[in-house]
């Protein structure tokens, strides 16, 4: 048994990597577990942040607005406001607006905005026959989109469950199925504009598995005012999506007593958005860089049908107060291909990406779902940010290694 | 929420309402604001940033031939960021005032060049 662990020492020794060991193990019961995870640890420092990225989701209590408006001659299809989740409903959303638009027999289309989902709405408009010009103040890398963590979150403040009602959660199951779908052709792909990664989920305590409280009395209007009120979908598609699984103590490599594991899908931003936009441009896309001021602007579009894609924007340029901020924060260090994994611990999360490795502060004061909610201070929040790796310095400072 | 009062409070400590009729000390008393309530995202001198959009260059052109009541109701609105609506008319018209002046734009009216080329 301990020539066995010596073995796989002296492995990843020739490898020159260092790795990290069960947490459990010594040399007397180097067990080699069946899949123990050999990962490379990472030490995260406030002195290599490279970027410090703030944003403002566009929640809605009803769910994304996504239906159809006359205004003078113009057809307005709106796509906006979908909370945490916009990356990763992008393509369900388009899909269901397009196919109203497609209703219509116009040939030409508008797309206001450039972030993930005027950009998926355009490329699926192309998709359908149609010729695309996207109108937006900003191109995809200046646009709120790539402020986000970028992974799998598609019921992330996407609604209050009350105020959505029964047929948004059927809407968004459509979404979410199509969605995920259509990433999944952008997998294996050069680059790896889409790809899965380990998630580990880290505990000090064990896991609290009990059904959620139920929500406080009375309806929550368009207001969140508890975690509850916003709305779980994901166990709708329980069928696709990798399950979540408990990691044995023997073959937890954390120092932190309790580990499970899932592999969840990301998207990294470069690559993927790059990709994206030089598909729309191969198909014959347009982008015209403008701003428009009220709604009355449109009127000098060429376009009749004209998909609005605005985002948190919609507050002041479709004066929906509907719209509640929810501030969020990531901080970016150089990227560690060598260490492709993410972690979840102490209400901050990590992905390592191939553009840098992201750290957010998702909920550091135990507030839930609450953090952020109604905050627009979309500006660096320096002392934020070091909470959120010194959770990660302390994790991996406290463990032991292998083969270094 | 707290660093929404701070901000409202820093406004209302630095700036105690000293609202102006003559264009140029409104103009004075709007850059004073902005130091205040915009600089921390627009910059000093208005330069922007990679996340936050400059009040200056193609700010101009975003808002060329817009009437000057159509910046002011957007700023009234949207801005400060972190606490949209919480300036005042008087204020409002005086941080424009004051955009315009340091894009050498004309006052009141339609957004234009002082001298149109
Ligand atoms: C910290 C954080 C983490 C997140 N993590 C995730 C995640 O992991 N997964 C996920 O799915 N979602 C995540 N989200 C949510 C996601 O980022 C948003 O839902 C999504 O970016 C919304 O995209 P959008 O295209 O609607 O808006 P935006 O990205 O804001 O794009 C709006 C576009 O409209 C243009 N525009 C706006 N107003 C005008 C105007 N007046 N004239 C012309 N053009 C205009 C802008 O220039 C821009 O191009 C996260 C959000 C945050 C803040
Ligand atoms: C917390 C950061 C922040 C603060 C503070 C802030 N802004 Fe902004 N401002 C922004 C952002 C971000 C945008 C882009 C709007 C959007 O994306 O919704 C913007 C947009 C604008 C625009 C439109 C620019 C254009 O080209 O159309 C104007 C004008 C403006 N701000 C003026 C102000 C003024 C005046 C103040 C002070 C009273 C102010 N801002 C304070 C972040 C801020």
């Amino acid at each position: 048994m301990f020539a066995g662990g010596a073995a796989l020492g002296a492995v990843a020794m020739m490898a020159g990597e260092r790795t990290l060991l069960p947490h459990s193990a010594t040399a007397g019961d180097a067990l080699v577990p069946p899949h123990r995870p050999r990962l490379a640890p990472l030490h995260p420092r406030v002195d290599q942040i490279t970027d410090l990225k703030v944003c403002i989701r566009p929640f809605r209590a009803a769910g994304p607005r996504l239906d159809v408006e006359r205004i003078g001659d113009k057809t307005i299809f709106h796509n906006y406001g979908h909370g945490g989740s916009g990356w990763s409903l992008s393509w369900g959303s388009a899909n269901l607006v397009v196919g109203n638009v497609a209703a219509t027999l116009h040939r030409k289309v508008a797309v206001i905005g450039c972030g993930i989902v005027g950009l998926t709405s355009a490329l699926t408009a192309q998709r359908a026959g149609f010729d695309v010009t996207i109108y937006t103040r900003d191109l995809l890398p200046h646009t709120r989109s790539v402020r986000a963590n970028g992974s799998w979150t598609p019921d992330s403040r996407i609604a209050l469950t009350q105020t959505a009602g029964p047929a948004f959660a059927d809407q968004w199951e459509q979404m979410a199925r199509f969605s995920w779908a259509t990433y999944r052709t952008y997998l294996g792909l050069p680059g790896a504009p889409i790809m899965f990664e380990d998630n580990y989920i880290l505990s000090d305590k064990p896991f609290d598995d009990r059904p959620a409280p139920p929500p406080p009395a009375g309806a929550p209007g368009t207001m969140p005012r508890a975690t509850e009120d916003f709305a779980t979908y994901e166990s709708r598609i329980r069928d696709i999506v990798p399950a979540v699984e408990d990691i044995p103590d023997a073959e937890n490599p954390f120092a932190a007593p309790h580990a499970r594991r899932h592999s969840l899908m990301i998207y990294n931003f470069g690559a993927y958005g790059h990709l994206l936009l030089s598909e729309f441009h191969q198909a014959g896309g347009r982008i015209v860089i403008r701003e428009f001021h009220t709604p009355h602007d449109l009127a000098s579009l060429p376009e009749k049908a004209i998909i609005n894609c605005p985002g948190y924007a919609a507050r002041e340029w479709w004066r929906d107060d509907s719209l509640i901020p929810v501030r969020g924060q990531t901080a970016w260090l150089p990227p560690r291909p060598e260490a492709p994994y993410g972690l979840d611990y102490r209400g901050a999360a990590l992905l390592s990406k191939t553009d840098g490795v992201m750290i957010q502060a998702v909920d550091l004061d135990g507030l839930g779902e609450m953090t952020g909610v109604g905050n627009s201070f979309e500006h660096p929040d320096p002392a934020e940010a070091a909470r959120a790796i010194g959770v990660f310095a302390d994790l991996f400072a406290r463990m032991p290694m292998v083969g270094g | 929420m707290t660093m929404r009062q701070a901000i409202l409070f820093t406004l209302i400590a630095l700036l105690p309402g000293i609202a102006s009729a003559r264009p140029a000390a409104e103009a004075t008393h709007g850059a004073d604001l902005y130091r205040a309530a915009c600089a921390m995202c627009h910059g000093p001198t208005l330069e922007g940033n990679f996340q936050t959009p400059a009040l200056t260059g193609r700010f101009v052109a975003n808002w060329a031939g817009a009437p000057v009541a159509e910046l002011e109701s957007y700023v009234h609105r949207a801005m400060p960021l972190m606490a949209p609506g919480t300036l005042s008319p008087e204020d409002t018209r005086a941080i424009v005032a004051f955009l315009l002046q340091a894009n050498g734009l004309a006052q009141g009216g339609t957004i234009r060049r002082v001298h149109p080329s």
